[in-house]
């Protein structure tokens, strides 16, 4: 019944697990080269986190396949080229809007579509909404969380930021594109961290339950 | 002609699109996968690029190798922050007091080729926001030469020092070579590999 997270090696991955504010949010550490099958056969829930070697983990494929064919959680966040390797999982890239917050006349075009799904209780909506790098379309009947609509005039597709997905394997698949260990790690986000801290305390929940 | 190795960590970089702003200096820029980091890797290298999303712990097992080739006359200039220390010379990253505008004030403690023209503002403030070029810091070691610092404390953002025959520039924040919008940072890419080719031109 634990939480164990892929720890690539990158600075902001190291801040974000091993730093003092969520280092007691992960009961295994995993480093993302060195992974096996030993390392999936206990936790419940697994941790990719965003920019995660994408390499790495289609080479881990068949890893990942089997421990989601075995009923476990897999959380899996964004830049990881999720759509070459997690099953059922499409996306569009976007042109990054760095800079919406600096517009008083662009209102962030988040759509909470599920406000009563379990993650809002941990997650607080609101700090799902910073800069988007594309978008994600769940397979049918996975949950979406947080979509958005189509952008600059039609150019951009109308897709998902956050999906919970509970059919296409036995397990259970969260996916997002949002890069929070990338941002709390370089300590420059504060949304991201509030992001990330939700996320993870619904992860030790999820684990748990 | 010279080699400088970029490396990458399994997403797909691209170094043809420099090409134009490197034009007039006898380099080459190879795109490799950090894993690919062997002895008769850095034998074919005159300078490394090491940037802000590659696997310290890798490199860190790997320390010795590195020391070596810098001792025996190599350049390498490493952004990002340092968690875990690969070089003789890096320490682990420490975080500002404070995150105001004074504390994100960049200062040139000395003038130096590979920031020559390059505006403070242009690298303290990106569209009125400050700290995308650095917010953090690192402790350098005792000789090193330090360029520019941060806030009223004068906390070390960039600086190089010399290790044997060769040399280190540590720049604590985001891929220096990825600044060049429309702005005077866009002399850094150019100036950066003209000083890490120069040593052995």
């Amino acid at each position: 019944m634990t939480v164990a997270v892929l720890d690539s090696g990158t600075y902001y991955h190291h801040e974000a697990i091993f730093g003092e504010r969520f280092r007691d949010r992960f009961d295994r550490v995993i480093y993302t080269p060195a992974l096996t099958s030993a390392d999936l056969a206990e936790p419940t829930l697994l941790i990719v986190p965003d920019r995660t070697n994408p390499a790495l983990l289609r080479q881990h494929q068949p890893l990942l396949t089997d421990y989601l064919g075995r009923g476990r959680t897999l959380v899996v966040l964004g830049e990881c080229e999720a759509e070459t390797w997690a099953p059922g999982v499409r996306t569009a890239g976007r042109p990054t809007n760095f800079w919406w917050w600096l517009d008083p006349t662009q209102k962030p075009p988040h759509q909470f579509v599920a406000p009563e799904h379990e993650m809002f209780g941990y997650i607080a909506p609101e700090s799902t909404i910073w800069h988007i790098h594309g978008v994600l379309f769940p397979p049918a009947g996975a949950q979406p969380l947080v979509a958005v609509p189509e952008d600059r005039n039609g150019r951009d597709p109308a897709g998902v930021l956050l999906y919970d997905d509970r059919v296409t394997t036995p397990g259970r698949l969260v996916v997002s594109m949002l890069d929070p260990f990338y941002h709390h790690g370089s300590r420059f986000m504060p949304a991201a961290t509030r992001f990330l801290d939700g996320l993870l305390r619904w992860a030790q929940h999820a684990a748990r339950s | 002609m010279a080699t400088i190795v970029r490396f990458s960590c399994g997403h797909n970089i691209s170094s043809a699109g420099w090409a134009e702003r490197l034009a007039g200096l006898s380099c080459t820029v190879r795109d490799v996968d950090l894993y690919a980091l062997d002895a008769a890797l850095l034998g074919s290298a005159d300078a490394l690029l090491i940037g802000m999303h590659m696997d310290q712990r890798f490199l860190q097992a790997h320390t010795a190798l590195l020391d070596d080739y810098v001792a025996g006359g190599g350049r390498i200039a490493i952004s990002g922050h340092i968690a875990h220390p690969f070089l003789t010379g890096l320490s682990p990253v420490r975080p500002l007091d404070g995150g105001g505008i004074a504390d994100l004030t960049i200062s040139r403690v000395k003038p130096h080729p590979i920031w020559e023209g390059v505006e403070l503002d242009d690298l303290i403030f990106r569209r009125g926001v400050a700290g995308f070029y650095g917010h953090v810091w690192h402790v350098p070691p005792e000789d090193a030469n330090v360029i520019h610092t941060l806030g009223p404390s004068r906390l070390p953002l960039d600086f190089i020092y010399r290790h044997g025959r060769g040399e280190v520039l540590m720049h604590g924040g985001n891929d220096m070579w990825s600044f060049g919008g429309d702005d005077s940072t866009r002399r850094l890419l150019p100036q950066l590999v003209s000083w890490l080719v120069e040593a052995r031109a």
